[in-house]
């Protein structure tokens, strides 16, 4: 039987899955993967809870419509800063990005 | 619209998951970083067959042009661009002890969660109520209730749209 809870733990384990590589890569592109399954294991969440409510409200539906847009033009963003970020240093380790460091 | 599927829910519920949940560790533990794009798109797709299941079949088409189709292409454009470093991946240094870390935070956070929602599960409908919202539902609330984080939106995609251009832009 598929219930609420099934989804909840199909989206934490995806939660579990993004935190263990945003915490472990180096690799700035491996990051950006993190990232993306973090934001679609809370996308589930909003689209489950949205149905199993009594009546189903829309409403879930319109912020994962909201937060597909703003995760697409993350990715944008963040594979442009990792474009720039390799024309500068040669490299997309995230563990050598440190001239910033004082 | 009705979709009747030849098999029951739960069978294609567990075959989603699987899918879903093997293809975002191939993700991030594939050796080449072109197999791990690869992966995370049929990740995407697997949620996009959870947004059918859960009658929100306007989702899974957003999910597919977009998530597929825009920002795995990209991600894909970008790994050919950087290509001479990561083509044979960086051997992940350094991260024996930290990846042993990384699965103990991940593995007690996921676990935490579940176990919540397990134990709150009694108090959660177990079965979906049964009106089904049509797709059409969904054109008004956006219009309606919610116009000025559309409004927003668009203004953050144009501005990423050019941030994007500026940043990715060859100086000469």
């Amino acid at each position: 039987m598929v219930t609420l809870v099934s989804y909840i733990v199909v989206s934490a384990a995806l939660l579990g899955i993004g935190i263990y590589g945003l915490s472990v890569k180096r690799n700035a592109i491996r990051i950006l993967f993190a990232v993306e399954i973090i934001v679609n294991a809370a996308n589930i969440n909003f689209a489950a809870f949205s149905r199993y409510l009594n009546p189903p409200q829309v409403s879930g539906q319109v912020i994962v419509f909201y937060s597909i847009a703003a995760s697409a033009m993350e990715a944008a963003v963040g594979l442009a800063l990792i474009l720039l970020a390799f024309r500068l240093n040669n490299s997309i380790d995230v563990r050598e990005m440190d001239k910033l460091k004082g | 619209m009705e979709v009747a599927l030849a098999v029951p829910p739960d069978i294609v519920f567990i075959i989603l998951a699987t899918i879903t949940l093997l293809a975002a560790i191939l993700a991030l533990q594939a050796k080449e970083l072109i197999y791990g794009a690869i992966g995370l798109g049929i990740s995407f797709i697997g949620i996009a067959g959870f947004f059918i299941l859960l009658d929100a079949p306007y989702l899974a088409m957003l999910q597919i042009a977009i998530y597929v189709g825009a920002v795995v292409v990209l991600i894909l454009f970008t790994i050919m661009l950087v290509r001479r470093e990561v083509g044979e991946e960086v051997i992940e240094k350094g991260e024996r002890g930290e990846g042993a870390a990384g699965l103990w935070i991940a593995g007690l956070l996921a676990v935490s969660i579940a176990g919540v929602a397990a134990l709150a599960g009694p108090n959660l409908a177990s079965t979906p109520p049964p009106g089904q919202l049509p797709v059409s539902a969904l054109g008004p609330v956006l219009v309606t209730e919610y116009p000025v984080p559309l409004v927003i939106l668009a203004l953050l995609l144009s501005a990423a749209l050019l941030g994007a251009l500026m940043l990715a832009k060859v100086e000469r």
